[in-house]
């Protein structure tokens, strides 16, 4: 997961992330006029409802993303843990 | 959307566009509220409770000819079907334009005579690097019809250049080519009327095609050999969904088993289930590719894509010339294939960072321009941001090679048309035996190009199929049996998560000596366990609602599609492109210049069969083997008694 609510209040109803969510993650609450983040555990991370966001309601978290099934090491220079920690604290 | 535009005009116009400035603009939190607006109220982080979803209003849809899906393929498709004044619906399982693969593509390439582009030199590099199973009958259509679908979708919008953003100041203005960040919202909001995603309905919209979005089309029905529509449901609220159709064009992407780092989520093999079990024979499974995610943040699709998404389509071509026709295969053979296999079997060093690749310093090219590195160039397209992007191999296992998997249609086929009356496959990952054969040596941009194309040419063959066609509807039967299937896992009282299954079967899949340095005993080993998965797990899994059951029925497309490729892989005893087997780690064109498909029979076994490809598409069979292959893989050359080459490959600056 790691689409996550930034702020409720800044939703617009504009159902944009609804729109492009290809993963069915959203619903929509047509009373309260907001979206809903229903399925967070099938977010993949595309960050289309992010860039999406009119209100800019949403934001990308870091803690919860899936990790790519890989034999490889990661690669840990310095330059690297500091961008990802730069990400990660946003 | 205009307030806070007008707010980062405001921010940009005041503070300029110093380093640290754009640094706490950048996304995920919009940091410049909290030093500009103070909050007057607290932020909400809670969700309302899910809602229930409304029905749609219309659930019965009839048609000449029903597009299934709405990506780059079924957008063409769909057109070309309006164009032809046959009524089209078109239903896709997320939103056209944003669904599957077609928002990810970087660039776009076709191929242009008045642009120098020599067309044998095209031929030649694409017969060698796609190691002689490319269809070159169908390279000769794109040859034919590319420019034409370059100039297509430049006039629908999806084509549009502009600042990229590098240029426009919304990139990371740290001077840092690792630091990710950027005022990704800002970005997309100053270019919003460029959007290419947006354009994709204006088109439908335009032409007055009707679409159903958020459906998931289960199965396609055929009656006697011939096409009559097909069912699903609308998934939010569980609606079924029957469309009437004379023809139908499946072009349903292909997939991947759980997406890491690489967008590809949203397509689940679900048009390789329903033609396999129709009865239509699955070619291309044993070449697998696999996208580059970045070892600092695997799992994170958007660090790893989001400017590909954001930036215009890099318009590219003019790399591939007589004189570097065959290197140009080669490298594309050391880089895309060769450093896979390498890497993945010796590993990095642990604070190895050379693997990460500079985009700004990739050799690239743009439409018209050289592969030079002159800075006086200009250059369109996320290569211009000095991001690295990559480092890693494993984001999309069960990435089927681009354009060589799907359904196979014949060696005469050029339209997608399969044996069934009226049923058409297009698209990547559906329509089998492309001209990129066992890798993809074509460079970036073919794709997008390529599946338009072909999404065109099956359009208008279904329009006109359609146009003397008689409408056999979807009888109500077998609209009750899919119904039954569909809503089959909410039925089920103890069972299995499908996040679960999901995770399983990508454990199995995943490691390098199942899928990138093959054996027979991994190939074997893996199969029983899927095959415990398609017994055991499959007919239990369970759903709670329809988004579970979304989940349920894609991990069953998933679980096929894992033994497919796993069978496909133990069937090809030989070496070719994406397809390495360390117990037969050779090129061995006497017994493999063939197509390995994969058809259901009727005891529900797998038939496999070997389908040679045609003899003009081989190559010149005399030249020597050094000669025919360029780049060897780990104890080729000694297995074959042949002199040992320095070691080859390397993403990333180590060619």
């Amino acid at each position: 997961m790691s689409v996550a609510r930034y702020d409720l209040n800044k939703c617009i109803g504009c159902k944009s992330c609804i729109t492009v969510c290809p993963m069915d993650v959203f619903r929509f609450d047509e009373k309260a006029r907001k979206s809903v983040i229903a399925y967070p555990e099938n977010c993949q991370s595309c960050g289309q409802c992010f860039v999406n966001c009119l209100g800019r309601s949403l934001t990308i978290v870091n803690d919860m993303y899936g990790y790519a099934q890989t034999s490889y090491r990661a690669a840990t220079t310095v330059a690297m843990n500091r961008t990802a920690q730069k990400v990660i604290d946003r | 959307m205009a307030r806070t535009i007008s707010r980062r005009d405001f921010l940009r116009g005041v503070a300029g566009l110093s380093a640290a400035t754009a640094v706490t603009a950048v996304a995920g939190i919009p940091a410049a509220n909290a030093e500009t607006e103070p909050e007057l109220v607290e932020r909400v982080t809670t969700e309302l409770p899910i809602p229930e979803a409304a029905a749609p209003a219309k659930t019965e849809y009839e048609c000449d000819v029903l597009v299934i899906g709405g990506g780059f393929a079924g957008l063409n498709a769909a057109a070309a079907v309006a164009d032809q004044g046959s009524r089209v619906v078109m239903i896709d399982k997320g939103h056209p334009g944003y669904s599957g693969l077609s928002p990810w593509p970087s660039s776009h390439r076709w191929a242009d005579k008045d642009m120098g582009d020599d067309y044998d030199a095209l031929r030649s590099c694409i017969r060698h690097g796609s190691e002689y199973l490319g269809n070159m009958d169908l390279y000769e259509v794109w040859l034919e019809e590319s420019k034409g679908t370059y100039e297509r979708l430049k006039g629908w919008g999806i084509l549009d250049q502009y600042e990229t953003a590098a240029e426009s100041g919304y990139y990371n203005q740290s001077g840092d080519p690792t630091d990710c960040s950027g005022d990704y919202q800002g970005y997309h909001e100053k270019f919003i009327q460029h959007d290419r995603r947006t354009k994709f309905t204006a088109v439908l919209k335009e032409k007055g095609i009707e679409y159903a979005d958020y459906t998931m089309i289960t199965n396609v029905i055929v009656e006697n050999n011939k096409v009559c529509g097909a069912v699903g449901f609308h998934v939010p609220s569980g609606t079924i969904i029957t469309c009437h159709a004379k023809a139908v064009v499946m072009a349903m992407g292909g997939g991947c088993y759980k997406p890491t780092g690489f967008p590809t989520g949203g397509v689940t093999f679900d048009g390789e289930y329903i033609a396999y079990n129709l009865g239509l024979p699955i070619a291309g499974k044993e070449f697998d590719d696999f996208h580059m995610t970045l070892s600092w943040a695997p799992g994170n699709a958007f660090l790893n894509n989001n400017w590909t998404y954001l930036d215009p389509l890099w318009l590219c071509g003019g790399d591939i010339t007589p004189e570097t026709a065959v290197s140009y295969a080669t490298t594309k053979g050391k880089v895309m294939v060769l450093d896979r296999v390498t890497k993945s079997m010796s590993g990095l060093a642990r604070s190895d960072g050379t693997a990460v690749e500079d985009m700004s310093k990739q050799d690239v090219t743009r439409r018209g321009g050289s592969s030079s590195e002159n800075p006086e160039e200009v250059r369109f397209g996320k290569r211009n941001d000095t991001m690295y992007k990559g480092d890693i191999y494993g984001a999309a296992v069960g990435f089927g090679a681009h354009l060589s998997n799907g359904v196979f249609c014949g060696l005469d086929d050029l339209e997608g048309r399969t044996s069934i009356e009226g049923l058409w496959v297009s698209g990547d990952g559906m329509q089998a035996c492309g001209p990129t054969g066992a890798a993809y040596p074509t460079g970036v941009g073919f794709t997008s190009n390529y599946v338009s194309t072909m999404g065109n040419r099956a359009g208008r063959a279904a329009a006109e199929y359609a146009a003397s066609a008689v409408l056999t509807p979807v009888s109500s039967d077998r609209i009750a049996e899919e119904t039954e299937k569909i809503q089959a896992p909410l039925n089920v009282e103890k069972g299995f998560d499908p996040t679960w299954a999901r995770d399983q079967l990508q454990n199995i899949m995943s490691p390098y000596w199942v899928y990138i340095a093959k054996n027979e005993t991994t190939l074997k080993s893996a199969l029983t366990q899927v095959e415990y998965l398609r017994d055991r797990v499959v007919p239990k899994l369970q759903a709670a609602d329809y988004h579970d059951v979304r989940m349920c029925l894609e991990m069953q497309h998933k679980v096929l599609n894992a033994e497919l490729r796993l069978r496909a892989s133990l069937a090809r005893e030989e070496t070719r492109g994406l397809h390495f087997r360390t117990d037969f780690p050779y090129r061995d064109d006497e017994n493999f210049l063939c197509y390995i498909t994969l058809t259901k029979n009727a005891d529900g076994g797998i038939d496999i069969d070997k389908v040679p490809v045609k003899d003009e598409w081989k190559g010149d069979l005399s030249e020597d083997y050094k000669t025919r292959y360029t780049y060897y893989f780990p104890k080729e050359l000694e297995t074959l008694g042949l002199p040992a080459e320095e070691e080859t490959g390397g993403w990333g600056g180590k060619k």
